[in-house]
């Protein structure tokens, strides 16, 4: 058990990183990009909804202003995309900071309207401020590898994406083992009693959500230098943030990897989907039902189901009082 | 002076529909403790059999009423019977967010499907024309919807304060544990309020369709509506959300006339925002809104 679970994740990294020569062709190259970038995207998602228990349908949002916020130094501004995709994702962080602390003041219900809104919201701005964004016509990113041919292209963007996976299952795994973890942890279980036992709440809230939002931004910003072309309907698209919620439901919102294992599972299914059928609005339908399904019967995901009754869980499944207890010590 | 007129007055109108919609996630809230996401889509669905009825049998839309009314509230029980009731009660808030959402997500796909993703309208000779009074043109469609709104909400609160049934539903939102005691079938009172909701939707629906050309993706709009007049109104109070509704749409009715249409539809995240900042129960929020 104990070899499985450390040589497990090394197996499937050194998969990953030969992932790009062991395909035949470019399109999966691509495909395993997208996969790799929804599944960066999810496990970001669950450093708040995973630790803190505030599920946001929202997370577009972070993933569009990214985006824009790279697309458009680099082609207003002309800063070169190494410097934009940082800054960019410090300007959306700052942002949703000031977001935050409006959204956590709700908690349950109220909080995910609010997610809702803030997408809505984006889209709005982004496609009424047409001359700064280019409005609903999109924005045109030039590509920051001139040189490179198109497969090339998603070779370079495919490690980029696991570079950004990696930062977040690091950062998730480091934040688990944290005083600040433990405090999150506290408030999934009851927030009421965590705040009574001296937890900060709404800092560390909004500090979780503020930590989340960066790396979906960061994956925005990517996705901006690697498609080059930004569309305000696609972007801020309610669909994109239900997809991070699905896939770490799916996986397990309690593991690290739960939302990578649920990206796996989701991108390539919607990816096949996109072949099979074409741009339908089936898919909107199947992933609808998807979501109902995990919902209803598998709301703690797979790696709850396969890990319950051997060796539990990855995290310890212990009270707020223990927990905190646990790390002052 | 007399375009901020045009602005209250359309508002007002528009205003009665809002208040409809809003009373019927009231309900739900009320009777489940859930914040019914579909609720625009199954609008929109209606607003579809609603476009059907009227393309293949020529008739008036309002004669889709006796079909869309009953089924909706045989699917209502359902939604409540076979999917929100089957949650765990741990984690219902969330989760039932989460459900509502995949049902919106499945009725889009399913209209995206079955009749495309273009504009559909439905346009009767009688709502082309407008009244005018002092300078203010009212159009009779507009006027048509807020008078069916209007009905339907006072029927609603008939059934709601008078009837039997009214009393079983008031006392399960009140207080489910007390209700039981008493002999109320809560499970079946929530079944029927989740129906008498989805109910409100079907005449929203059809309300909808006479008013405003629609396409499936639209209902997201509405859903940003919606929760921030139940958000502003106060999550679970009925009164509220009305008031919240008329307040919003003359709001959004004088900035569309003075400004823009992405203004209009803004000041409902700036209420919203701002309510969150100030006072998150909401304005006429209960006893209920302060744990969700």
């Amino acid at each position: 058990m104990r070899t499985a679970s450390r040589g497990l994740p090394l197996l499937v990294a050194a998969l990953a990183i030969a992932y790009p020569w062991l395909v035949p062709n470019y399109y999966l190259v691509y495909a395993g990009a997208l996969t790799v970038m929804y599944a960066a995207m999810a496990t970001s998602w669950n450093l708040l909804g995973g630790f803190t228990g505030y599920v946001s349908l929202g997370h577009s949002a972070f993933f569009g202003l990214g985006a824009y916020g790279t697309g458009l130094l680099v082609t207003r501004l002309d800063v070169p995309w190494a410097v934009a995709l940082p800054v960019s994702a410090l300007l959306v962080t700052v942002f949703a900071v000031g977001v935050g602390v409006a959204a956590v003041r709700v908690r349950g219900a109220s909080f995910v309207i609010v997610s809702i809104a803030l997408v809505s919201m984006m889209n709005l701005v982004v496609q009424g401020w047409r001359s700064l964004t280019g409005g609903s016509t999109g924005l045109q990113v030039p590509s920051p590898f001139p040189g490179l041919h198109r497969g090339q292209t998603h070779m370079v963007f495919f490690y980029l994406f696991l570079v950004l996976l990696g930062l977040a299952l690091l950062s998730w795994w480091y934040v688990s083992r944290s005083r600040f973890g433990a405090g999150l942890r506290a408030i999934r279980e009851d927030e009421d009693k965590a705040e009574s036992l001296g937890v900060p709440t709404g800092a560390y809230k909004v500090a979780a959500f503020a930590l989340s939002a960066l790396f979906v931004a960061l994956a925005g910003g990517l996705y901006a230098l690697w498609f080059g072309s930004l569309d305000p309907i696609f972007m801020f698209s309610i669909l994109i943030g239900s997809y991070m919620v699905l896939m770490s439901l799916l996986g397990g919102v309690r593991h690290v990897y739960g939302p990578l294992l649920g990206a796996l599972i989701v991108a390539p299914a919607g990816e096949y989907f996109l072949i099979a059928l074409g741009e339908t609005q089936v898919h909107l339908a199947a992933t609808g039902v998807l979501l109902i399904l995990v919902v209803l019967f598998m709301p703690e995901g797979i790696l709850s189901r396969l890990t319950r009754g051997r060796g539990g869980p990855s995290i310890p499944e212990e009270s707020a009082g223990q927990r905190l207890e646990g790390a002052a010590r | 002076m007399s375009l901020l007129l045009q602005g209250v007055a359309l508002g007002v109108l528009t205003g009665g529909l809002y208040a409809l919609l809003a009373s019927g996630l009231s309900l739900y809230f009320g009777v489940m403790r859930v914040v019914m996401v579909a609720h625009p889509a199954f609008l929109f669905l209606a607003a579809y059999l609603t476009y059907t009825v009227h393309t293949a049998l020529g008739v008036d839309p309002f004669l889709a009423l006796p079909v869309t009314v009953p089924v909706f509230f045989a699917l209502g029980v359902a939604v409540q019977r076979l999917l929100v009731a089957r949650l765990a009660p741990e984690n219902v808030a969330m989760m039932s967010v989460l459900l509502t959402f995949g049902l919106a997500l499945t009725i889009e796909g399913l209209l995206g499907t079955f009749y495309t993703g273009s504009y559909k309208s439905v346009s009767m000779e009688y709502a082309t024309r407008s009244l005018t009074i002092g300078g203010v043109h009212l159009p009779y469609d507009k006027i048509i919807a807020f008078a069916v709104a209007a009905l339907t909400l006072a029927v609603l609160f008939a059934v709601l304060v008078r009837s039997r049934f009214g009393q079983a539903l008031r006392a399960t939102i009140q207080h489910r544990e007390a209700a039981r005691l008493v002999g109320v079938q809560t499970e079946r009172v929530a079944g029927y309020g989740f129906g008498v909701g989805l109910a409100t939707a079907a005449v929203g629906g059809t309300v909808l369709a006479l008013i405003t050309p629609f396409f499936p993706a639209s209902h997201w709009v509405w859903i940003g509506k919606l929760m921030a007049i139940i958000v502003v109104g106060g999550l679970g109070s009925v009164a509220g959300a009305a008031l919240a509704a008329v307040l919003l749409g003359v709001v959004e009715g004088v900035v569309l006339v003075t400004v823009d249409a992405t203004w209009a539809t803004m000041m409902f995240y700036v209420f919203l925002f701002l309510t969150l900042l100030a006072r998150p129960q909401g304005f006429f929020g209960g006893r209920l809104a302060h744990r969700f």
